[in-house]
């Protein structure tokens, strides 16, 4: 009976959604930012109008109307900034980080979350070179990654890469509108 | 009673085990997730379902930029694993179902058992009632207090209580024990 006790004690169940970390938060932090030697945190709390707009233009509206922005600097000079953007996807979230240079164009793209089911498919894309195709970019851009990688991965992969640009437009919709 | 598992074919009552035994490894390892990505304590559900305590819970009039300094030790924390609420009515849409199918074939294997219909009926609405309170727990987390976290493990342990009642019965009254009667 002791494998019944056993169970009943790991029984104790709730659901979760099984995220898988690529790369942890401090991690991206370092290459979103490198050189960096203090990290700040800002906050924007959206108004509803705010939300609204932001919705309007990517469909997207952050958890609980809040958009943290990271700032990278070394001694007085910003390094860069970023910020962490959740994509649902229907395997899962993905959770996308999107670096600026201090002249406002995509410096970097990490994955840090995916899922167990999606894990594979994005490090597909990610091997395809996807985030490659983001460098560079200013809000008001589009991101195409997808269409860059679509030729040298497979179906999935490149439906994931589809969504991982839908967490870059974010990122630089909210960048161009709430950040300076 | 519809049928009775003491008397059911050796076939049947392998199935039944089968069966048990598959749910059985199920549990163990969701149990296990749920140590990876929660916890075991309202406060740990509470940080995954309701996610860090808000300091302005309702939309300001106009946008307000508030700016603190970060250490990467906070970068860290932002590692725990949150359900917000869009995920959390997927999760709900998915698996609800699912854990309906899995209180629907253990219903099935207590409708086989010799007890009491009060038994039946007791052990079928705590089948269900599992989890619903799981979901239920969840919920108000998220929406109503962190203080409801509490109701989600009280699912989560409904189900483990369930699980381990159907299956220390149903092999208690299908295989032969060396005892006076017979099995």
């Amino acid at each position: 009976m002791s494998w019944l006790i056993r169970a009943a004690v790991a029984g104790a169940l709730l659901h979760i959604t099984p995220t898988v970390i690529l790369e942890k938060r401090p991690e991206a932090a370092t290459r979103l930012a490198p050189g960096a030697d203090a990290f700040f945190a800002r906050e924007v709390h959206l108004s509803d109008p705010d939300a609204h707009k932001l919705h309007e233009a990517v469909d997207w509206s952050p958890e609980d109307g809040l958009l943290t922005f990271y700032t990278g600097k070394r001694g007085a000079n910003v390094v860069s900034a970023f910020l962490f953007v959740r994509v649902d996807t229907p395997h899962g979230p993905i959770e996308v980080a999107v670096g600026f240079d201090p002249a406002g164009a995509v410096r970097g793209v990490e994955i840090t979350k995916a899922t167990v089911e999606t894990k594979p498919w994005v490090l597909e894309a990610l091997r395809a070179g996807l985030t490659d195709a983001y460098r560079g970019l200013k809000p008001g851009h589009t991101p195409e990654g997808a269409s860059r990688v679509r030729d040298k991965v497979g179906q999935l992969p490149a439906y994931i890469a589809g969504e991982i640009d839908k967490g870059v437009a974010r990122a630089l919709a909210a960048y161009g509108a709430f950040y300076r | 009673m519809l049928y009775d598992l003491r008397r059911a074919n050796v076939s049947v009552k392998w199935l039944v085990t089968c069966l048990l035994a598959t749910f059985g490894v199920a549990y163990l390892f969701g149990g296990w997730m749920v140590g990876l990505y929660a916890g075991f304590t309202p406060g740990k559900v509470a940080a995954t379902y309701a996610g860090p305590e808000m300091a302005m819970p309702m939309p300001p009039e106009s946008t307000l930029v508030v700016e603190h300094p970060m250490t990467m030790s906070a970068f860290g924390e932002s590692d725990v694993h949150q359900v917000d609420e869009n995920l959390l009515i997927q999760d709900t849409h998915v698996h609800v179902p699912m854990y309906g199918v899995i209180a629907g074939a253990l219903s099935l294997v207590v409708l086989g058992l010799a007890l009491p219909k009060a038994w039946h009926l007791g052990m079928i609405t705590l089948l269900f009632a599992a989890p619903w309170l799981d979901f239920a727990g969840m919920w108000l987390t998220k929406l109503v207090s962190r203080d409801l976290a509490f109701v989600t493990l009280l699912g989560g342990w409904a189900m483990g209580l369930g699980y381990t009642l159907v299956t220390a019965v149903a092999m208690w009254q299908m295989w032969p024990r060396k005892r006076g009667g017979t099995a």
